[in-house]
Parts: structure tokens; C-alpha cells; sequence
């Protein structure tokens, strides 16, 4: 019988991996944007760049807060 | 020898090069932050760091200097605003701005195919209008307008496809 600590370990892990894979997903995005920007800024057009930059300061704030609740998470018992 | 080695570098290379998956979390946090102040970057140079461009006719060749079939690179209105002049077999001249509206490579006349071609991407325009011929450019190239006053041309303006100042 294992004991309920084992338990809570191992969901805490998958739910870290969870939240590694979706801060990668994030990142690739945040990439795709800034590669996005600068080509549209480059062929002359600037119209998508204020909001380009608002979704990844925005997506920059979801991956700050999930490192946050990492840290939280490893910290409780 | 190898225990010398150790005593003189006593760091365990497995510990060493160890990243843990919170270290690696922070490291990705870091990189989504150094993209997003780049975007941020980028879109205040943008829009907030745009001059007000001046367009002040300026003499840029004389009509007698040019040989049909050649080309003649100046700048206008500012000096890192590249343009070229093309003065065509059939007597005519035109300017483009000599910025590819793809990627802004600069453009180079090629007189074989009489078109204006950008040799990053394999774009190329029209010498009458600056239409796209062929490849990724999205846009034509904006036109210089030419004023000739004797035997001197001069640049006036630059006048985007759809006929709006640039």
C-alpha cells in the first residue's frame, strides 16, 4: 500500500510537466510572434505591432504566474 | 592521474550539468520575457520613432549623363532612403524606391529582363509600374516622382501604388 504522500508526488508531477509543456507552447508562440512583427515591420507595415506586443506581454504574465504556482506547489508539503 | 584530476577539479560533472525542471521552467520564463520586450521593442521603433519625413525636391542626375539601359542609384528624401533611376531603351526614365517591399533588400536593375529584381528572395518588379512580376513581395515598389527641369531631374515625391504619399 502506498503511502498518500506517494500519491500527491506523483500528481504534482505530471501536473509540473503539464505546465513545462504548456509554457513551451507559449514561448514557441511568443516566438512566432516577434519573428511576425518584425517581418511585417520590415516590409513597411506596422499596424500589427502594438498588439503583437500586447499578446506576448500578456502570454509573458501566464508564464510569471505558472512559475509562481511552481514554486508554490514544490514548497507545500 | 585520473585521481589527481579530480582532487584538482573536484566538481561531479553529472551534478555539474544537472537542470532541473524548475531551473528549466525559470529559464523559459526568461526567454517568453527577453521575447516579449523584443516585440515591445520592436513595435515602439515602429510607430513612436517615426520622423515626419520632409520631401524637399532634390537634383539627383542630369539627363545627359544617362546611357540608355543603365541605372543610377540615389538617395531621396533622406540619405538612408536608397532609390534607384532606370533610364529605360526607349528613351523614358523611372524611379523606385529601392527597398523591397518583401523584406527591404535592396533592388538592382536588370537590364536583360528590363525588370527591377531583388535578389534575396527572387523578387521582382516591373520597370513601367513596380508592380510585383513574380516572387513574395506583398506590395509594388513605391515610385519616385520625377520633375525634369532642363537637363536636370529632379526628385519630388515618393507615391505608393494606390497613389498615397509614403
Amino acid at each position: 500500500m502506498k503511502s498518500p504522500r506517494y500519491y500527491r508526488h506523483i500528481q504534482k508531477s505530471a501536473l509540473f510537466v503539464a505546465l513545462l509543456l504548456f509554457c513551451l507552447v507559449l514561448v514557441l508562440l511568443q516566438l512566432w510572434l516577434f519573428v511576425a512583427v518584425l517581418e511585417n515591420y520590415l516590409a513597411g507595415r506596422r499596424a500589427m505591432a502594438i498588439p503583437a506586443a500586447l499578446a506576448s506581454a500578456a502570454i509573458l504574465a501566464v508564464n510569471g504566474w505558472m512559475l509562481r504556482g511552481v514554486y508554490r506547489v514544490n514548497r507545500e508539503p | 592521474m585520473e585521481e589527481r584530476l579530480i582532487d584538482d577539479f573536484p566538481v561531479d560533472w553529472e551534478e555539474d550539468h544537472y537542470v532541473s525542471r524548475r531551473e528549466f521552467f525559470k529559464f523559459m520564463t526568461l526567454a517568453s520575457g527577453g521575447l516579449a520586450l523584443g516585440t515591445g521593442a520592436v513595435a515602439v521603433i515602429a510607430n513612436l520613432v517615426r520622423a515626419e519625413i520632409r520631401f524637399v525636391p532634390a537634383l539627383i542626375a542630369k539627363v545627359s549623363d544617362l546611357v540608355p539601359g543603365q541605372a543610377l542609384a540615389f538617395t531621396f528624401p533622406r540619405p538612408k532612403d536608397l532609390c534607384i533611376l532606370v533610364a529605360k531603351k526607349d528613351g523614358g526614365i523611372a524611379a523606385f524606391t529601392r527597398r523591397c517591399t518583401h523584406l527591404s533588400c535592396p533592388v538592382e536593375w536588370d537590364p536583360e529582363r528590363n525588370r527591377l529584381f531583388c535578389p534575396c528572395h527572387n523578387g521582382a518588379f516591373s520597370i513601367e509600374t513596380g508592380e510585383v512580376l513574380q516572387g513574395p513581395p506583398p506590395h509594388p515598389l513605391p515610385r519616385v516622382s520625377l520633375e525634369i527641369r532642363g537637363d536636370e531631374i529632379w526628385a519630388t515625391g515618393v507615391v505608393k501604388s494606390h497613389g498615397e504619399e509614403a
